[in-house]
């Protein structure tokens, strides 16, 4: 089976949020829950890069290793889930997370934290697929439905790669390749053909 | 002449901050395209993910994955293993209880001692569930005990603070208290009469005293902060990586604690609850304290 990676083009994105607004409104995540976010370096000057950041459904997940309840736990495919029924919203998967992708919607009472929301790959939960349940706790379920995941489907610049590691990683590489290299690939000097 | 002299040194001023900006200025040159790079570029991003991930959250994810529940879990296992084979080979302390009562413990020391304790004891028991909350099966069972853990803080916080007042003077560290250590007090010999002389509180009680307050207090600061998230996710894992590894340490205190009070001193917990200890017993296990409350010797 393959593994699901993402994969973000920083040479492409021109950080417009498409992104992060397609995973809020097709999940109907609550305010101050972001899944997905972009983050902008050099804002406002030569060198400006964005990159659009969620969970990285890493390999060797630091947030299942830390969870004290195993709640977190991985598919076949590499998609890092989390159970809402077993955690406790102690935010440890938060503090080893390299991402910051772990997210906690306030609400509770004494400003108490609820359990742990992030990016699900578009592939649900533990719940039923298809079910109320899985709906309403983890969102849609694109990967059930044979689609790729809402921000890269919705990626205007294709700068977000969402898939099978093998495939994207090509991708990428055949971009860098037809570019030239990584460095600046749409910068000045190639608009004005400078060597 | 002062007028021009003032000018002047106000346009150094202003020369000298704009020489300093000039050279921290960051923007760089247009045309260079080494800078950029993608890799440069994604090692600068990845510093805003999350702060220093290598450094502190490396560390925590370790230390939380391999070590930090077999700590505990084997801190609950020897503590009492310790405690058993002692009661066994050495038994407890027992006093025949007669002579003068003494009132040790006022009223006020009682309450402030017994509601510390019962919030402690919530923190303790909500603490332990989490860390083995898996057993547990996690969901609401456990998050019910991370809920009751932060109110039972911040019960134990004040509390704390009144305690760490009332004793604050004889808890202070006396001559002799290091030696008692290398010994145990005599608490190792079956012996009555090789306890070592102390005050009110021996070296024992004392650095439980210590540990149970002010390492109360950092456990509640940096408690509060992982409850919150109110600070950078760095800070946020140092606090985590010092909130379980105290913790260690003062559940190892807190269960000699109970051994001592419950097990080793008959009629240890008695006292508490009345507040008199008698006086054959505060004679032998308080020599010093003896001294000062009867100006008799206490050697006799
Ligand atoms: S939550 Fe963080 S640590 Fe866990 S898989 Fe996603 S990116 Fe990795
Ligand atoms: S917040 Fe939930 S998922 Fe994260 S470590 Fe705690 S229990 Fe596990």
């Amino acid at each position: 089976m393959g593994r699901m990676r993402f994969l973000c083009d920083v040479d492409r994105c021109i950080d417009c949020g498409g992104c992060v607004v397609a995973c809020k409104e097709g999940h109907q995540i609550p305010v101050g829950v972001n899944r997905r976010r972009v983050i902008t370096i050099n804002e406002g000057k030569p060198g400006e890069k964005s990159i659009s950041v969620a969970c990285m459904h890493c390999s060797d997940a630091p947030c299942i290793a830390v969870c004290p309840v195993d709640a977190l736990y991985q598919r076949e495919d590499g998609i890092v889930l989390v159970n809402k029924d077993v955690c406790i919203g102690c935010g440890y998967c938060f503090f080893a997370c390299p991402f910051g992708a772990p997210q906690f919607p306030k609400g509770n009472s004494f400003g108490a934290r609820g359990v742990m929301d992030k990016c699900t790959f578009c592939a649900g939960g533990p719940a039923e697929n298809f079910s109320d349940k899985e709906k309403r706790l983890y969102g849609q379920n694109r990967i059930a439905e044979g689609k790729a995941p809402l921000c890269a489907s919705m990626c205007a610049t294709k700068a977000l790669l969402a898939g099978d590691a093998d495939k994207i990683a090509n991708i990428y590489r055949e971009r860098g390749f037809k570019r030239g290299s990584g460095a600046n690939a749409w910068g000045w000097d190639k608009a004005y053909n400078k060597k | 002449m002062r007028r021009i002299l003032f000018v002047t040194l106000i346009m150094f001023l202003l020369l000298m901050a704009a020489v300093y900006s000039a050279e921290n200025d960051t923007v760089q040159p247009i045309f260079s395209s080494s800078k950029y790079n993608s890799i440069e570029n994604y090692k600068i991003i990845t510093e805003h993910f999350t702060g220093e991930w290598q450094k502190y959250g490396e560390p925590f994810t370790i230390l939380q994955k391999e070590y930090v529940r077999k700590i505990y879990f084997w801190i609950l296992i020897a503590i009492p293993g310790i405690f058993v084979l002692h009661y066994l080979v050495i038994g407890p302390k027992k006093f025949p209880h007669e002579g003068n009562k003494y009132l040790v413990f006022t009223v006020f020391n009682r309450a402030v001692h017994w509601l510390t304790a019962i919030s402690f004891l919530t923190l303790t028991v909500s603490g332990l569930i989490m860390i083995f909350g898996k057993y547990f099966g996690g969901g609401g069972l456990v998050r019910t005990f991370r809920y009751i853990h932060f109110p039972s803080a911040v019960i134990f916080v004040p509390l704390g603070l009144v305690m760490l007042l009332m004793w604050l003077r004889e808890m202070i560290i006396a001559p002799g208290d290091i030696t008692w250590f290398f010994k145990f007090g005599g608490y190792l010999s079956k012996k009555t009469e090789n306890i070592m002389p102390v005050g009110k509180f021996n070296p024992g009680q004392k650095s439980w005293f210590w540990l149970g307050t002010l390492g109360g207090f950092v456990m509640a600061y940096t408690g509060y902060y992982m409850y919150s998230f109110a600070a950078s996710t760095d800070n946020l894992r140092i606090y985590a990586i010092i909130h379980n590894f105290l913790g260690m340490a003062m559940l190892i205190m807190f269960l000699v604690h109970l051994y001592m009070s419950l097990f080793a001193i008959k009629g240890s917990l008695k006292s508490m609850l009345t507040g008199y200890k008698y006086e054959d017993e505060i004679r032998i296990m308080h020599c010093r304290f003896y001294s000062k409350l009867s100006g008799k010797d206490c050697s006799k």
